[in-house]
C-alpha cells in the first residue's frame, strides 16, 4: 500500500532533508577547506622615507626587502608559507611611524615589522611594541639609545637592530690613531642628536688612543641646511688638520662641493665624512672623486659598503640588486634584506610566529649576511657585524666611486658593550 | 680675530643673497597680491630643478640654461595665479596658507615622481672653478659672483619699481586696489604678471644655487622659514626691507656659526622677536 504524503509532510519532510543535506555538503566543504586549502601568507610590514627628500634611503629598504621576498617565495616560502610585503611611508615623523605599526599590525594583520628610517621614529616606535606583540627589525635609525636604554635597559625585546648604529661613526678614531701628524681635529656635525653623538663617540675613543690630540673647532648644521660656506669657514679659521663631518645623503654632498669651492682639500690632511660611503653621497660626488679634487684626502665608512666583504653572498646579494633594480645596494637595502632571511631563519628554528619564540630564536645566533657575519647580540638585540672604513676612491670597475684602501677594524672594537655608560647627547 | 670676522661677514654675504633672491619675490607677493605664498619655495625648487636638467642634463649654456628655467617657471606661475591664487585674494589668511601649503606637498612629490627621490648634483660652469685669495684665505669666485648678482637684482627691481610706468602701475595697486582698477589699472592682468615675475625671482634664487648645492625634492621648504624671517624682521611687503633683512640673518647666521656654535640657531629668532617687540610692522614696515 502506498503510503499517503500529505502537503504537510512533503514540506517538512523537504525542509529537515534540505537543512540535512545542506548541513553535511557544507560540513564537507569546509573540512575539505581546511584539509586543503594553504595556509595565508606570513605578512611582513615595513615602513620608511618613501616621500621627500630622503626618498631614496626608504626606497632602497623596500627595494632590499622585496629582492628577499622575491627569493624565499620562489623556494617555497617560510615553513611552506608565502610571504607578503606591505611598505609605508614614515615621513621621517614619529607619529606617523606610531600610526602605521599600529595599521600593519592591528587592521592589516602583520607577522613582523621592520624598517624605519629616522631615530626620532625609532624611539617613539619601540615602545609600543610589546603592546602590539610584535618583533620590529630596524634597518637605519642609528640612535645607540634605541638598544641600549630600550632594550638592554627597559628590557624590550621585540626591538632588533640589523644595521650598524652610531658606533660606526666613530670608527675614525681606531683608523686614524696611528697618524701622529693628525693632532688637530674639527667637527662640521648634525645639529641634532646624530651629529653630537657621533661627534662625543669619536672624542671619547680617540682621546682613549692619542691623549695629544686637540679639538680646535666646532660648527653645527640644523637638518637640511643648504649652504655649509659659513660651518667650514668657522673651523677653518682654526686651522684644523682633519675635519670629522656628519652630514649624511645630500647635505653630504653639498657639504663636500662647498669644501672643494672653498679650497679646503688644499689645507687638510684628512676629511673623514662618517657616511660618505653611502651610494647616493658617492653618486653625488662622483665627478670631483673622477677628477682627484679631494686629493686623497676624502676617508669615510658606512653602515655597509657594497664592495665588502669579499663573499659569496655579498657578491651574489650585489648582482641580485643591480639585476633587479639597476642600482647598487645602500646600506638600508642591505639590511633589510638580511632582515628579511633573519625573520626566516627565527621562524624557522622556533617553528612558530609567535613573537617570544622567534625573539628567543634569534638572541645570540650569528646569521650569514652580504655585509658578512652578523652576531644578533643577545643583551641588546644589536647585530654586530663589521663595515670597514676606507678612502674614496675611483675605481675603473664601478661607475660610482667606492671606498678603497679599506681599514678593517672589528665591530667587536669598535662597537660599545653592555653594561653601557651614558654617551653624552648633547654638543 | 678681525680678519676671521671679516672673512665670515663675506661668506655671511653670498648667503644673504640666496635669501634675498627668495624673500624679494615673496614680499613682493605680499605686498601687492595680499597672498602669504608658502609655495614659494617650491617655485625655488622648481627653477633648480629646471637649470638642473637644461644645464646638466641637456648640456645647453649655463645661461640659457638660466633663462630658460625663469620661463618654465613663470609659464607655472601663470597657471597657479590664473587657476588658483586669483581665487583666494579676498578670503582670509589661514585658507591661502592651506593651498600654499598643498603646493608644496604636490611639487615635492611631483619632482620626485619626475626626477626621483635621489639628491641631483649639476656641474660647475668651468668659468666658475677657482678662488680668490682674501685675507689669506681661498673665496671662490663663484661667491663674489653670487654677491654681485643678488645687488644686481636688488638694484633692477628698485629701478623698475621706481622709474618704470610698470612699476608706478604696482606700487598703486598695492597701494589702493579699487583706486587703482578705477584709473584704468587691468588689475587680474598686473597681478598676473606679479605672480610671474615673483616666482621667475624665486626660479632665479634656485637656479643660481645649483652648481653649488645639490637638486632634492623639499630644498625650497628648506629655506622658506628663513625667508618668512627675513620678510618679517623687514617688513611684510616691503623689498628695501627684503634686502636689508635678508643681509641681517645672513650675516648673524654666519658670524653665530664662528662665535656661538651652541646657540646659534636661535640668533636670528631673537633678532626677529626683538623687531615685533620694538616695531611690530618690521623695520621698513608702514
Amino acid at each position: 500500500m502506498v503510503k499517503k504524503i500529505t502537503r504537510r509532510k512533503f514540506l517538512k519532510d523537504t525542509i529537515v532533508g534540505g537543512i540535512a543535506l545542506g548541513t553535511s555538503l557544507g560540513g564537507y566543504r569546509i573540512t575539505y577547506g581546511q584539509a586543503k586549502k594553504p595556509p595565508g601568507p606570513i605578512k611582513i610590514g615595513g615602513q620608511g622615507a618613501i616621500s621627500g627628500a630622503h626618498a631614496d634611503y626608504g626606497w632602497q629598504m623596500m627595494a632590499g626587502a622585496t629582492l628577499a621576498i622575491e627569493e624565499i617565495n620562489a623556494k617555497g616560502g617560510i615553513l611552506k608559507r608565502k610571504l607578503e610585503l606591505k611598505f609605508m611611508d614614515e615621513e621621517l615623523k614619529p607619529a606617523t611611524a606610531v600610526k602605521n605599526v599600529r595599521y600593519l599590525v592591528t587592521d592589516w594583520g602583520a607577522d613582523f615589522l621592520f624598517g624605519i628610517d629616522s631615530s626620532g621614529s625609532a624611539m617613539a616606535v619601540g615602545p609600543v611594541l610589546p603592546e602590539l606583540d610584535r618583533l620590529c627589525f630596524f634597518c637605519h635609525a642609528a640612535t645607540h639609545r634605541l638598544t641600549e636604554e630600550l632594550v638592554a635597559g627597559k628590557g624590550i625585546k621585540q626591538i632588533f637592530r640589523m644595521v650598524a648604529p652610531v658606533y660606526q661613526d666613530a670608527l675614525a678614531a681606531w683608523v686614524f690613531k696611528d697618524a701622529p701628524e693628525i693632532k688637530r681635529w674639527a667637527g662640521i656635525n648634525c645639529d641634532y642628536e646624530y651629529g653630537y653623538v657621533a661627534w662625543n663617540l669619536f672624542k671619547e675613543n680617540i682621546r682613549k688612543f692619542r691623549p695629544d690630540v686637540e679639538f680646535v673647532a666646532a660648527a653645527w648644521a640644523p637638518f637640511w641646511t643648504m649652504d655649509f660656506s659659513s660651518h667650514i669657514a668657522a673651523v677653518m679659521a682654526e686651522k684644523p688638520d682633519a675635519i670629522f663631518a656628519t652630514p649624511w645623503a645630500g647635505e653630504g654632498v653639498m657639504l663636500l662641493r662647498q669644501a672643494l669651492m672653498l679650497g679646503v682639500f688644499d689645507k687638510i690632511q684628512i676629511w673623514w665624512q662618517c657616511m660618505g660611503g653611502s651610494v647616493d653621497l658617492l653618486e653625488g660626488i662622483s665627478r670631483e672623486v673622477a677628477a682627484d679634487k679631494f686629493k686623497g684626502k676624502l676617508w669615510a665608512t658606512a653602515r655597509y659598503i657594497h664592495n665588502y666583504p669579499a663573499t659569496p653572498e655579498n657578491k651574489t646579494f650585489v648582482e641580485a640588486f643591480r639585476k633587479r633594480w639597476g642600482k647598487f645596494p645602500n646600506y638600508s637595502a642591505e639590511a633589510s634584506y638580511s632582515t628579511i632571511y633573519a625573520i626566516k631563519i627565527g621562524v624557522e628554528r622556533a617553528k612558530s610566529l609567535e613573537t617570544s619564540k622567534v625573539a628567543e630564536a634569534l638572541e645570540g645566533i650569528e646569521l650569514k649576511t652580504p655585509a658578512g657575519p652578523r652576531l644578533i647580540r643577545k643583551e641588546d638585540h644589536q647585530a654586530i657585524y663589521t663595515v670597514p672604513g676606507g678612502k674614496v676612491v675611483h675605481s675603473p670597475d664601478y661607475p660610482i666611486p667606492i671606498l678603497g684602501d679599506l681599514k678593517i677594524v672589528p665591530a667587536k672594537e669598535y662597537f660599545r658593550h653592555p653594561p653601557f655608560t651614558p654617551v653624552a647627547a648633547t654638543k | 680675530m678681525i680678519e676671521k670676522l671679516l672673512f665670515q661677514t663675506l661668506i655671511g654675504l653670498s648667503f644673504s643673497m640666496y635669501l634675498w633672491l627668495l624673500a624679494a619675490g615673496l614680499t613682493l607677493v605680499f605686498g601687492v597680491l595680499g597672498v602669504l605664498n608658502f609655495a614659494h619655495g617650491s617655485l625655488f625648487m622648481l627653477g633648480a630643478y629646471a637649470t638642473f636638467t637644461f644645464y646638466g642634463k641637456l648640456g645647453l649654456n649655463f645661461w640659457l640654461s638660466i633663462f630658460l628655467s625663469l620661463l618654465c617657471v613663470g609659464g607655472i606661475g601663470v597657471i597657479l595665479e590664473c587657476l588658483f591664487f586669483r581665487r583666494i585674494y579676498h578670503i582670509d589668511l589661514p585658507y591661502q596658507l592651506i593651498l600654499t601649503f598643498g603646493f608644496i606637498l604636490i611639487f615635492d612629490d611631483l619632482v620626485k615622481m619626475v626626477w626621483g627621490g635621489v639628491a641631483m648634483i649639476p656641474p660647475m660652469p668651468r668659468f666658475f672653478e677657482g678662488n680668490f685669495n682674501i685675507l689669506g684665505r681661498p673665496f671662490p669666485y663663484y661667491n663674489i659672483f653670487i654677491i654681485c648678482a643678488g645687488i644686481g637684482v636688488a638694484l633692477l627691481l628698485w629701478m623698475i619699481l621706481e622709474k618704470t610706468w610698470w612699476g608706478r602701475m604696482i606700487r598703486a595697486s598695492a597701494s589702493d586696489r579699487e583706486m587703482a582698477s578705477a584709473i584704468g589699472i587691468n588689475i587680474p592682468i598686473l597681478f598676473t604678471n606679479v605672480f610671474v615675475f615673483a616666482a621667475m625671482l624665486a626660479a632665479l634664487g634656485g637656479a643660481l644655487g645649483t652648481p653649488v648645492r645639490v637638486v632634492a625634492p623639499g630644498i625650497g621648504t628648506a629655506m622658506i622659514i628663513q625667508a618668512f624671517v627675513i620678510t618679517v624682521i623687514g617688513g611684510l611687503g616691503n623689498l628695501k626691507g627684503a634686502f636689508v633683512g635678508a643681509i641681517i640673518v645672513g650675516i648673524l647666521t654666519s658670524y653665530g656659526i664662528l662665535l656661538f656654535p651652541i646657540f646659534e640657531l636661535f640668533i636670528i629668532f631673537v633678532v626677529m622677536a626683538i623687531v615685533l617687540m620694538v616695531k611690530p610692522q618690521g623695520l621698513f614696515g608702514k
